[in-house]
């Protein structure tokens, strides 16, 4: 709209100041001619005046043709347009010229003649028609003729000769003339004088006024030499143009500004909107403080840690709501650590306090805030609420400390075991042999000698001393050994999942990849959780040392679960731990489940011993076989529940507890 | 004849000893695989035959040492009583299920031990013995069968003859040799043999 408007001004305004122009041009030609034929029609009437009195003169009877020429010499020297003054008698002969000349009216042109009957006849001065007289060059003339009368006798003529081509040249100004063409019409139209001093006219500006004398039409025709005003042609027009493409582009680079500024302000806004959905967002806690450090700036996260809203908090100086009175002191330090600027960047551990009063513990990483002249204003503060992390830290190290003490006890329980087994073999050898050498002394009897009599207690005492020892041992082991294995049924998976995490310890130190490959839908085990887990701990463990001195791209750890068979052809769940250390040397593979061996300088000899006893507790086996890419790799088998005998399980306990009533006895306390 | 199978000589030695000294004969073998060789070419006692097996040891342990044998069907001959140290109990149990003829846990009571060995040579001499019985039983004709029949149904031989139309005299022939056949001397060990 605006747009069209200014384009509207645009070509209006000139065009405007065109017309303008041009309708001034032409009032002021219409004005100059009016002015020109004025003055032609003054100097006609002066010469007319002049003449007058000339004629009055004579018509007294004051003036000899004598004193004619001499008054009329100077006023034909003088005034140029006039070519001559004559005095004509009745008759028409000269009586008199300016020129000294005498040319009777017979020997002047026709119309000239005419004009002058006509004047006697109306005794009214009168202008002939323009008309070239013989002795001229073709020059046009006209005549102004004077009749005189005395007391109504007709006397004479008085006339002028002017020459039409000095009426335009020596009558019209010369700036006049200069700007414009001048014609001289008569009443056909055809020039009888032209001057163009300043060149043709251009037929743009053109006026046409009748210089109306008596007995003669003459038109006055101005043609002004000026073309047609341009469209710009004067410097106010080019400035209000000129102007105008300011203001034109002046509204451009308005509206660009405004633009941008838009465009600036909906970005600024987004950007407002972004960080106030990430502050809103964050579980990091954030607070700005000043040098003073009074609060400027909480987010959301922080006032729900701390239990306080934002109005509670902004604006305060230290000491700060949510601080705790027990660690005041080391507030106040890290403040002055702060600013005196030699705190970490680590960020330190420190605690809070809730608004209801409890503490938890919290991270705080603090950096310099500076404004835009980079001038220190404050500080900001990440805090991170580290209670969660704490809690698992202190689940995982319960976790840890459990699965320790379990092992240890499974480990004494193994040793006592053990210790018992290896007992077991030379006492019973020892009672098999007092028995044996009893039994032939009972058998012999009849001979009865004195050294046999002396033998046979002694004997006796040897092989109840073995059998004591044996007690002793068992009661020993059954007293270790309180927590007998509690076998239930239970999917792998748990057990996995439950040292999945521990192994994944294990194995961070020495860069070891861990595998777990768990094949799917595998029945339940019958097995004690904690024991199984120990066995998995102690063989991964064992792999994972296996492979310190390998190459780190070769430390791999590979766990497979998968269904399989028990030496008694019962299905089972075999777990396979494959590693690629340095394997198991022959010499070594013989002893290797042998009690109190080992190749670890501070290993106890019980790990795999154990592991086979566990194992073999379960009704598995535990094998071990050389990994074909080098390195070690041990099975254990467990029995699993076969799920379409639903009743095998309590089977299973109660087989256990017919044979062996000590294990019934130690299941009903567990 | 005792077979003890142990991996510890200490045992083995001390077993033999006791089985000795009880007067029974004993062989020691150090392992499963020195077991089940010695079985190849293994003539069975005619006062019967037992395994004395250690659940434990290195290479091939009791346990599959036992399958192999129940395998081959020879825990009949050969009954097998295992020897267990704390934690052996559930294989023991379940070789015992499949038919083991007994276990002892370690410490044992010596005699105890050998009189359940007795009885498992007994067992052994028995399924021996009616292995053998079977054995002449098939060496039998078809008629001296028939004879055999109505001898244990306590038939005289009067009344044999009648009955298969025979004469006395073949029937006396028969019974000869039936008893010269099963090996025994009267009518009533034949009953016993055969019942």
């Amino acid at each position: 709209m605006l747009v069209l408007l200014s384009l509207a001004i645009l070509t209006g305004l000139p065009w405007q100041a065109q017309r303008m122009e041009a309708s001034d041009k032409q009032a002021q030609l219409i004005a100059d001619t009016l002015w020109v034929e004025q003055t032609i029609r003054f100097q006609l009437d002066r010469n007319e005046e002049t003449v007058g009195l000339i004629a009055a003169d004579i018509m007294r009877g004051q003036l000899s043709p004598k004193q004619f020429i001499e008054r009329t010499r100077p006023l034909a020297g003088n005034s140029r347009e006039i070519s001559r003054l004559m005095w004509m008698d009745p008759s028409g002969n000269a009586v008199a010229a300016s020129d000294g000349i005498n040319i009777s009216l017979l020997q002047l042109p026709p119309s000239t003649q005419q004009a002058a009957a006509q004047a006697a006849k109306t005794h009214l001065p009168r202008y002939s028609q323009p008309e070239s007289p013989d002795n001229t060059d073709g020059a046009l003339q006209i005549d102004y003729w004077l009749p005189m009368f005395a007391d109504d006798h007709y006397i004479g003529l008085l006339g002028i000769t002017y020459q039409v081509a000095s009426l335009l040249d020596d009558m019209v100004p010369w700036w006049f003339a200069q700007d414009n063409q001048m014609d001289l019409l008569d009443d056909d139209d055809s020039v009888v004088a032209q001057r163009e001093a300043g060149g043709p006219g251009r037929g743009v500006y053109t006026h046409r006024r009748v210089l109306d004398l008596p007995g003669l039409n003459l038109i006055l025709r101005t043609n002004s030499v000026k073309a047609a005003p341009k469209l710009m042609p004067n410097l106010l027009v080019g400035t209000v143009i000129v102007l105008s493409l300011g203001l034109a582009w002046t509204l451009w680079a308005l509206s660009r500004d405004v633009n941008r500024r838009l465009a600036v302000e909906g970005a600024l806004r987004e950007q407002v909107e972004f960080r106030t959905a990430m502050e809103n967002s964050l579980v990091t806690g954030m607070r700005a403080r000043d040098l003073e450090g009074r609060l400027t700036y909480v987010n959301p996260a922080f006032c729900a840690m701390v239990g306080l809203s934002a109005e509670q908090l902004l604006g305060r100086l230290p000491p700060m709501p949510y601080w705790a009175a027990e660690a005041l002191g080391e507030y106040q330090k890290r403040l002055a650590e702060i600013s005196a600027g030699t705190m970490t960047p680590q960020g330190f551990e420190t605690t809070f306090q809730r608004a209801d009063g409890t503490r938890f513990p919290v991270l705080i990483f603090e950096a310099e805030l500076r404004d835009e002249t980079g001038a220190h204003t404050g500080w900001m503060g990440s805090i991170l609420d580290i209670s969660e992390r704490r809690q698992a830290e202190e689940l995982s190290y319960l976790q840890r400390e459990k699965l320790q003490s379990s092992a240890r006890l499974a480990s004494m329980g193994e040793i006592a075991s053990t210790l018992a087994h290896e007992l077991n073999q030379p006492l019973a050898a020892i009672s098999s042999y007092a028995t044996g050498a009893l039994n032939l002394l009972n058998d012999s009897a009849t001979t009865n000698s004195p050294r046999d009599a002396l033998l046979k207690p002694v004997l006796e005492k040897a092989a109840a001393q073995a059998q004591r020892a044996g007690q002793i041992i068992r009661s020993v082991h059954a007293f270790v050994k309180q927590r007998e294995p509690a076998r239930l049924p239970l999917p792998i998976r748990t057990v996995i999942d439950t040292v999945q995490p521990l192994i994944t310890l294990q194995a961070q130190p020495s860069f070891v990849k861990v595998t777990i490959v768990i094949a799917p839908d595998l029945p339940p085990v019958l097995a004690d959780r904690v024991l199984i887990e120990q066995v998995i701990l102690n063989l991964t463990r064992n792999a994972i040392e296996s492979m310190q001195q390998v190459p780190p791209a070769r430390r791999q750890l590979r766990i497979d679960i998968a269904a399989g068979m028990t030496v008694a052809h019962h299905s089972a769940v075999t777990v396979t731990i494959t590693d690629q250390g340095h394997g198991i040397p022959d010499d070594i593979a013989e002893r290797l489940y042998s009690p109190f061996f080992s190749t670890k300088a501070e290993g106890m000899g019980m790990g795999l011993n154990i592991c086979r006893t566990v194992i073999e507790f379960h009704g598995g086996t535990l094998t071990h076989s050389v990994n074909p890419t080098g390195g070690a790799i041990f099975r254990f088998a467990l029995p699993a529940i076969d799920l379409t005998a639903s009743t095998l399980t309590s089977e299973a306990t109660s087989e256990a507890g017919m044979i062996n009533p000590r294990v019934t006895g130690t299941h009903s306390t567990t | 004849m005792l077979h003890i199978v142990d991996d510890e000589e200490v045992i083995r030695d001390s077993l033999v000893w006791l089985a000795q000294s009880r007067n029974i004969p004993a062989v020691a073998h150090a392992s499963a695989e020195d077991f089940l060789s010695a079985c190849e070419q293994l003539q069975f006692d005619p006062g019967g035959d037992c395994v004395l097996l250690d659940i434990r040891m290195p290479q091939q342990s009791g346990g599959a040492l036992f399958d192999v044998m129940a395998e081959r069907k020879l825990t009949d001959r050969l009954p097998v009583i295992f020897l267990t140290g704390h934690g052996d109990v559930p294989m023991a149990v379940d070789s015992l299920k499949r038919g083991a003829f007994d276990f002892f846990e370690k410490p044992f009571n010596d005699n105890k031990l050998m009189d359940r060995v007795e009885e498992a040579l007994a067992s052994s001499r028995k399924a021996g013995e009616s292995a053998a019985v079977q054995v002449r039983l098939t060496n039998l004709s078809a008629r001296e069968r028939e004879v055999l029949q109505l001898i244990l149904a306590g038939k005289m031989n009067k009344v044999i003859a009648d009955q298969l139309g025979i004469s006395m005299r073949t029937v006396e022939v028969h019974r000869a040799h039936i008893f010269d056949k099963m090996n025994v001397k009267t009518a009533v060990e034949l009953a016993g043999l055969l019942k």
